[in-house]
């Protein structure tokens, strides 16, 4: 029986030979061609995205990452920004500020993010601000609406997107006190954005000149809220003003609903978040704010949405709502100014955010946006809304009763309060 | 502050205190009669209350025509069998976590702690795959909800429902732990395990027995809450915690202490919630400072797991 190496002609040399040559092509072939895309290819722009995934945030926190990665994802069927094609991380910030802290500090000195994204608790909003400003990092607080975000609380490298306690309050007191009545109770979560919020909403009340007879302050992650509901019930108010969150909020809206205590006294809550009520829609009561809805009558409103709902078909909520939106126009609008920047360089990018104005069309409000340069929050459209008795499908929960511009809901507290350093004195960074 | 207004607040206190006991029954059990710190007690809690919005809500996996005979069915109907048949379902769980515990016995109570926060996550993320991450609200049958007129204010309707069974459940963990063979074969487990089998009992079964009943109990408070709290993914981790402290209040292992810890940790958490709304969170937390600085076993406690 003949060997095979004899049958074809091969000796075991030229074996050796062939394996060798072989060997030494693959061995340089990859390294190089590796070596041409290096030269190639650039360096990919990487966000941060801080966003909750659990406590009370947790489901918002992933409804506003679900708008981010949205943006991202667009901008990467593009080709990406000045070439550079964009990346992402993200961690659960736990709705915790001490989370925030560290997992901040880790996606800038350690994973090379050159900017972060996401905020929904004003807390661990305040707590990745700490961190952004000590690296000069550019931070986009999405979601967090407490006012002192763009007032004690702001910073060069930050920017606030969402409407605050104060432009909600603006677009829904002055009306209130006088059709409905002067006697108001607050109840305010008992954190920053609760503070806050209902500050802004008792000086907008006695602006109106009426009167606050008692304010209830609710600790985070309370569940029965019987005991404030028979205090509210005592001091028999004309008007209630929520200022409560997250899971918080649902838990309330159940209580008040069982005892169908919404029809005993009018209530306004200041901010709706479309995650809070998606779930728990048969307690939608009372009038609310919101700064986007995805039935909005407006041109692109429709597209973003099938967009959206293309991106997401198994998402827990099945339309974008405000916290979606929020990511996704932040995002949007960040890799906007690095393109008009043409850099990633943290100065020249908030150079192109300050100030910077958003046409109505381009994101789907009302009313033209601009980003103020001595706040650095986005000054919006504010929609106030109620429950929807005529729904075209099942996810029209809101009637849209009032659209207020977005100088008529200015946050002057803000200006005030709002001590920025001077952009010079801001670290300068880049990735 | 007339005696008018205090008297609601009183008597809101004593049912959120009844509640709370419920919660901290199957609690105690466990960790008083098999001293083990059962962490996975909140997200055994969560699946009760996820297992009988399905039955209540009809959304089995049945055939559709099953179901849809089934929500034919009144609703009180399905609420009644929701609250015998979800601790039912529930338990099983129980059972594997008692087989994955058994390692854990007689070595450092961190081992037993470690283990049931790793299944209380595990439970936690099966709730998310399985129901998502969306509220649930649970069916109320229409003569147990709304609200009724009382002392000119009103009051939710079910809440007196659910302090009401919270009563029964109590007493008949009272009287199975009291005042049975079992009961008696429990305790002496506890206190001496050994010749417990030395007198030919088997002691793992017994153990099983015991786990099976404070899940089941874990259980049942999830469906009587499940109306008053909503259903969400982490809605165990809201009853875990008071659940931990009104144990270490009354006592490990006691079950009057249980009882008594759940009812003072109601009256404190709701007349502030009154009248000092801010400190309504945090007053449960005082007592208990305020108890163990002065009876470190608490009310009526005994040496037990926490001091080893």
């Amino acid at each position: 029986m003949k060997r095979r190496s004899d049958t074809s002609g091969l000796s075991r040399r030229a074996l050796v030979k062939g394996g060798l040559l072989s060997a030494t092509a693959t061995f340089f072939g990859p390294w190089q061609h590796t070596r041409v895309l290096a030269q190639g290819e650039k360096k990919p722009i990487k966000l941060g995205l801080t966003c909750d995934a659990s406590g009370q945030y947790g489901n918002s926190g992933q409804d506003d990452m679900r708008g981010i990665r949205l943006a991202i994802d667009e901008f990467n069927a593009k080709g990406g920004v000045l070439g550079r094609k964009i990346e992402w991380t993200t961690a659960d910030t736990e709705t915790n500020a001490a989370t925030g802290t560290r997992i901040a500090e880790r996606f800038i000195t350690q994973e090379q993010c050159g900017f972060l994204i996401g905020a929904v608790h004003s807390g661990v909003a305040n707590a990745i601000t700490q961190v952004a400003n000590k690296y000069g990092t550019i931070y986009f607080n999405t979601n967090s609406s407490a006012p002192s975000e763009a007032g004690e609380n702001c910073s060069r490298i930050k920017f606030v997107w969402d409407g605050n306690g104060t432009n909600f309050s603006k677009a829904a007191v002055q009306n209130a006190v006088q059709k409905i009545g002067k006697k108001w109770l607050l109840l305010t979560n008992d954190y920053v954005w609760g503070h806050t919020t209902s500050a802004a909403t008792k000086a907008e009340v006695e602006k109106a000149g009426g009167q606050i007879i008692d304010n209830l302050l609710i600790p985070q992650s309370t569940r029965d809220f019987t005991s404030y509901l028979l205090k509210v019930q005592q001091a028999k108010p004309d008007v209630v003003a929520m200022a409560v969150g997250g899971d918080d909020m649902k838990a309330l809206r159940q209580q008040i609903s069982a005892l169908k205590l919404e029809e005993k006294t009018a209530w306004i809550n200041n901010q709706q978040d479309w995650p809070d009520i998606w779930g728990a829609e048969d307690t939608l009561f009372g009038v609310f704010g919101t700064n986007w809805y995805h039935l909005l009558p407006l041109p692109g409103v429709a597209e973003f949405v099938k967009r959206w709902q293309t991106t997401y078909p198994q998402s827990p909520i099945p339309v974008p709502g405000n916290v979606s939106y929020n990511g996704y126009i932040a995002t949007r609008e960040l890799l906007r100014a690095i393109e008009r920047a043409g850099t990633t360089s943290n100065h020249a990018v908030i150079k192109q955010l300050e100030g910077h104005k958003m046409l109505a069309a381009d994101r789907m409000q009302h009313f033209d946006a601009y980003i103020d340069p001595v706040t650095h929050q986005v000054q919006q459209t504010i929609y106030l809304a109620r429950r929807n008795a005529k729904p075209v499908d099942k996810t029209d929960l809101y009637e849209v009763i009032s659209w207020t511009r977005p100088e008529t809901a200015v946050d002057d507290a803000s200006l005030e309060k709002c001590k920025m350093k001077a952009l010079a004195d801001v670290p300068v960074f880049d990735t | 502050m007339s005696l008018l207004n205090l008297l609601p607040h009183l008597l809101n206190g004593i049912a959120l205190g009844l509640l709370f006991s419920l919660i901290a029954l199957g609690f105690m059990l466990i960790l008083g009669l098999m001293e083990q710190i059962n962490l996975a007690h909140g997200s055994l809690f969560a699946l009760g209350a996820y297992f009988a919005y399905a039955i209540c809500g009809a959304k089995l996996p049945l055939p559709p025509d099953v179901l849809v005979a089934w929500a034919g069915v009144p609703l009180g109907l399905r609420f009644a069998t929701a609250v015998v048949v979800a601790p039912i379902l529930v338990a099983p769980f129980g059972i594997v976590l008692e087989r994955l515990m058994r390692r854990t016995y007689g070595r450092d109570p961190l081992y037993g702690l470690l283990l049931t926060f790793g299944v209380a996550m595990v439970l936690e993320e099966l709730i998310r795959v399985v129901w998502g991450t969306r509220d649930y609200m649970m069916p109320v049958p229409r003569d147990m909800s709304g609200g009724f007129i009382m002392l000119d204010l009103i009051w939710s309707t079910y809440r007196f429902w659910a302090a009401g069974m919270a009563v029964v459940a109590m007493g008949a963990v009272w009287f199975i732990v009291e005042r049975t063979r079992f009961g008696a074969m429990v305790k002496a487990g506890a206190h001496d395990s050994e010749i417990v089998q030395a007198l030919g009992i088997d002691l793992t079964r017994l153990r099983v027995w015991v786990f099976v009943l404070g899940t089941m109990l874990a259980a049942f408070a999830g469906v009587i809450m499940a109306p008053l709290w909503g259903i969400r993914p982490h809605m165990g981790v809201d009853a875990v915690v008071p659940a931990f402290l009104i144990i270490v209040l009354g006592g490990v292992g006691s079950f009057w202490g249980a009882a008594l810890g759940g009812l003072l940790v109601g009256m404190v958490v709701g007349l502030s919630g009154a009248y000092a709304s801010e400190w309504s969170m945090l007053s449960m937390y005082l007592l208990l400072i305020a108890v163990v600085t002065f009876r470190a076993r608490g009310l009526f406690g005994k040496k037990s797991v926490l001091e080893a």
